[in-house]
């Protein structure tokens, strides 16, 4: 599939020409941040930032209705009620433009869970079917980026449908996808010539950047072997506050929750975001709950990441490394710190005492 | 299996039961007659009524799969959306998801002994196995029920218990925290005491028998020392778990316990399993 | 010896008596400073106060006293740290012998939200921003291998350029000289602002700015105060005062559920605006609710551990609610 090139000043253009006929959503200054909204003419993108949210939004957005609901009288049996339920499917059609590489394959870490032989969540699947991925390649590595050590790379393309790696004037733009190669035919596409190299040259100053890799391979079973450690969970814990930054702004965190609203006679039952790491996750009914302190619950949520899905999943980490967890976290909680203390740990000598 | 496993296939209770205090039995069938037709479900797999407007919560099928005239699900009030369970009233409309997830190992049962040891609500899931093994009583030896409850109000199937005491198919031993009046002491039957303690006095042989249980945690963690001493080898030992669910098809990611999701892999579970499960029940 | 070592030495002594001592040490990079638990010696060499110490130990407290065979809980803990648990007294959510407090005299702290702001200003990236030095009076920010300045006073957060309490309130160990009260400016300069809009302007504000939260609750989870967190009407469904809908408006009614759940106990530390991941001006709903509370009740929180705080007591007559006048 044959690389194009658009240059700075016909980057509008093209998103007007998307935003016909998509939800096009990219990268905008918003009050005191960058979040993705939904570009129409007039609005400035900037691609050049990283959004503070991760694009799963366009296809597991933080609320989903998955039905309607409406109370009815039973014109049979007026003391009886009737309920009428309607499947409520996505319609949009969506374009994400400008996420980097570690958001956009926060999806794959869905996809072996959602969209597989074993379960098939149908909102996802329509979602991720009408959605495009043009993900920019970075240039700029962050203190709290480790997209390198879980696999990928600054300009990793897989699960995107075009990589735009930036050069002087644009973005070269390569196709991934076919359908990714459909979008490239639009007018301001052209030929990408001799910057082809310029943007092999971009790609490899940026890999340049990165310190050397670190090598999680072994987090598994490590991390399974401090399962039962609760004073490493409490001192690896001691300092979150139990909120959810890190896992709503996580590209790769799946949990949801489903609560009902009702106004009046009407209602829809809605699927959203949820959070392990709150108390209430686990709170069972009968008032017992398996993840009772903030030690518990962090130990799921990294257990999961690195040891659970890597075990069920042919040792894939669920984590891509964009490090939003680490540099949104108002307590500073570092997850590579944490793994890298399983990995590292030794027990305990006392003096003259066992090893405990 | 559903198109959409999260969408609720719409049913009619036909009937309530007042079991206990605060436990209620309800009878549902599907509106739709194709639906109802063709549904099929193993021993042991769960469901999610969905009570609109205030959310779903999950409870074990425990009508037997050999009497498909209703799906019988025994719901206690706890909480939110048990109460407005509670609230409705034969004729009333439900929301159904069923079934999920796995069953009770039926063909590692076929031709032993089973001792069935129930506590409170934790009755329902081993109901449905029972029934299903006395109508197909040929297939198994030995059939033992111990069912133990606070007090006589809060024993439920009320009416099953006294059709399993007086048939030939199994033996039945009821019991009951604290002497209450009327509850005979000369009839074996009817004993007084916590279920680990009379389990042991029944002494049911270990050999070429299954035990499944279920009930309170404490009353499970009291009954599986009890089994252990009796001689029963870890896979001998069967039980349900209960956990916080939500989607109930595996994909919330809330009700796992280390790899195995309660949903998918479970609610049943051998206790050799469970010893396998990273320790937080 | 320098305050840092002194202080160092304060904790060793008093470390063999205490479960733990909350300070704070270098983050995961030069520009971040993080909570650290102190338990051992080895820990202590790790310390570090200052500009960059941003975090309020008292958030950690009332959990930690309430732990089963808690002892003694140690924290460091600046000005506005120390109001909070003062504030944490008021409402005997601790008692004072289960803390021993460590104080000093706070010159401000540097703003992770308005330092980035200067970087992107500047026309540089805020993401590459590596490491962070001040003297007080110039702030150095290394930026990709290049260093820029930027005045304190431009970088540091409001609640410090208005800070009428930079010396820890209550202290068993006070270590340095206390610092003078001059704060910078008597209001916050992003409440003037806020201000002179107009009530519709306000609105749209609001709405343009809670459009943007993602319901993470760590505002909530941030605030010493807010110690029902596990608890939270907001993710309660009986009774439901909000929807999970994530939109301006059910985002919007958090907030203002959350500031008045805090009127007359918030100590407008600020952590709720720093903590939140896309920076909303949260501390302009506190400011304003703070000011509110003094105005009516001559009440200033988190400074006297004897006061009753005047919406937990009530008073027959009430001097500044005209309650019988019209």
């Amino acid at each position: 599939m044959e690389r194009k090139f658009i240059s700075h000043d016909d980057i509008t253009a093209w998103l007007d020409g998307l935003a016909e006929d998509h939800v096009v959503l990219v990268p905008m200054k918003d009050g005191g941040s960058v979040s993705f909204r939904p570009y129409v003419q007039g609005r400035t993108p900037n691609l050049d930032r990283q959004a503070v949210p991760s694009p799963k939004d366009a296809v597991f957005p933080q609320n989903e209705t998955l039905l309607k609901y409406r109370f009815e009288k039973d014109p049979e049996h007026l003391d009886r009620t009737r309920i009428q339920v309607k499947e409520t499917l996505p319609t949009e059609k969506t374009v994400v433009v400008g996420a980097r590489p570690c958001g956009t394959r926060g999806m794959l870490t869905f996809d072996r869970v959602y969209d597989c032989d074993k379960n098939q969540d149908l909102y996802y699947r329509t979602r991720k079917e009408n959605t495009l991925h043009v993900t920019v390649a970075c240039t700029r590595v962050e203190s709290t980026c480790f997209c390198h050590d879980v696999g990928s790379g600054p300009a990793d393309g897989e699960g995107s449908d075009v990589l735009l790696v930036p050069v002087a004037s644009g973005y070269v733009a390569e196709p991934i996808t076919e359908r990714g190669e459909a979008l490239l035919a639009a007018s301001q596409f052209k030929a990408a010539g001799d910057r082809e190299a310029e943007a092999e040259a971009v790609k490899a100053a940026t890999v340049a950047k990165l310190p050397e890799a670190h090598d999680y391979s072994d987090s598994a079973e490590k991390l399974m072997a401090r399962f039962d450690d609760m004073e490493f969970w409490e001192e690896q814990s001691a300092k979150c506050i139990s909120c959810g930054a890190c896992t709503y702004l996580c590209p790769t965190c799946y949990c949801f929750n489903i609560t009902d609203d009702t106004t009046g006679l009407t209602g829809r039952r809605l699927r959203s975001w949820d959070n392990c790491m709150s108390f209430q996750f686990t709170l069972e009914g009968s008032g017992h709950n398996p993840r009772p302190t903030k030690a518990h619950r962090l130990k799921n949520r990294v257990g999961h990441k690195f040891a659970y899905y890597p075990m069920l999943h042919a040792n894939a980490i669920a984590c891509c490394g964009c490090g939003r967890c680490i540099k949104s976290c108002p307590a500073g909680v570092d997850i590579r710190a944490i793994v890298k203390a399983a990995q590292n740990y030794t027990p305990k000598k006392e003096e003259g005492g066992d090893e405990s | 299996m559903k198109a959409n496993p999260l969408l609720p296939e719409m049913a009619t209770i036909l009937e309530v039961v007042d079991e206990t205090s605060n436990i209620k039995t309800f009878r549902v069938r599907f509106d739709d007659e194709e639906v109802m037709k063709n549904f099929t479900f193993e021993p042991g797999q769960v469901g999610q009524l969905s009570a609109f407007g205030y959310g779903e919560s999950t409870f074990v099928i425990n009508s037997s799969p050999t009497r498909m005239d209703y799906l019988q699900f025994s719901v206690m009030r706890v909480g939110e959306v048990t109460t407005r369970l509670h609230s409705l009233q034969a004729g009333d409309a439900i929301g159904v998801r069923a079934p999920l997830g796995n069953s009770f190992p039926i063909e590692d049962m076929k031709g032993k002994d089973v001792v069935f040891v129930g506590g409170g609500i934790g009755m329902a899931p081993l109901r449905t196995l029972l029934v299903y093994m006395l109508d197909n009583r040929k297939d198994y030896g030995k059939i033992t029920l111990l069912y133990g409850a606070r007090s006589p109000l809060d024993m439920a199937f009320q009416e099953d218990v006294a059709e399993w005491i007086a048939s030939d198919d199994l033996d039945v031993v009821l019991t009951i925290d604290n002497p209450a009046e009327g509850w005979g002491e000369e009839d074996q039957t009817k004993r007084v005491g916590l279920i680990p303690n009379v389990l042991t006095d029944i002494n049911p042989a270990a050999e070429n028998t299954v035990a499944i249980t279920c009930g309170p945690p404490i009353m499970i963690k009291f009954t599986l020392q009890a089994l252990k001493k009796l001689g029963f080898a870890d896979d001998q030992i069967v039980t349900t778990l209960e956990k916080r669910m939500k989607c109930g098809v595996g994909l919330c990611g809330r009700c796992n316990i280390g790899t195995k999701y309660v949903c998918v892999d479970g609610p049943v579970f051998k206790y050799s399993e469970l010893l396998e499960l990273p320790n937080e029940l | 010896m320098s305050m840092l070592e002194e202080l160092k030495e304060q904790i060793r002594t008093a470390l063999p008596d205490l479960d733990m001592v909350i300070a704070w040490e270098q983050g995961f990079d030069a520009a971040h400073g993080t909570p650290l638990f102190i338990r051992t010696e080895a820990d202590v060499d790790r310390l570090m106060v200052g500009p960059l110490s941003v975090q309020n130990p008292a958030t950690y407290l009332p959990a930690l006293v309430k732990a089963k065979g808690a002892g003694k809980i140690g924290v460091v803990a600046k000005g506005c740290d120390s109001r909070a648990i003062v504030e944490l007294l008021q409402e005997k959510l601790i008692s004072r012998e289960q803390v021993v407090i460590f104080g000093f005299g706070c010159n401000g702290c540097v703003s992770q939200a308005l330092l980035e702001g200067k970087i992107e200003e500047a026309g540089k990236y805020s993401a590459e921003l590596t490491g962070v030095e001040t003297d007080g009076r110039t702030v150095k920010a290394q930026v990709a291998g290049e260093t820029l300045s930027f005045d304190f006073n431009d970088v540091t957060f409001e609640k410090c350029l208005t800070c009428e309490y930079p010396n820890t309130l209550i202290a068993d160990h006070f270590v340095g000289d206390k610092v003078e009260v001059a704060p910078g400016c008597e209001k916050a300069p992003s409440l003037e602002e806020f201000e002179k809009l107009s009530q519709n302007e306000k609105l749209s504000f609001w709405q343009e700015q809670m459009r943007r939260c993602v319901r993470c609750y760590a505002c909530r989870n941030a605030c010493p105060m807010c110690v029902c967190r596990d608890h939270c009407i907001a993710t309660t469904h009986d009774p439901q005062w909000i929807s999970q809908e994530n939109n301006a408006q059910e985002n919007f009614m958090f907030q203002m559920i959350h500031t008045m759940h805090l009127a007359g106990r918030c100590v407008e530390c600020g952590e709720c605006e720093r903590a939140c991941p896309v920076n909303l001006p949260l501390m302009l709903l506190r400011r304003t609710m703070g000011e509110a509370v003094r105005n009516v009740f001559d009440y200033t929180t988190g400074t006297d551990p004897e006061v009753v705080p005047p919406l937990m007591t009530f008073k027959v007559e009430e001097e500044n609610i005209n309650e019988r006048g019209w």
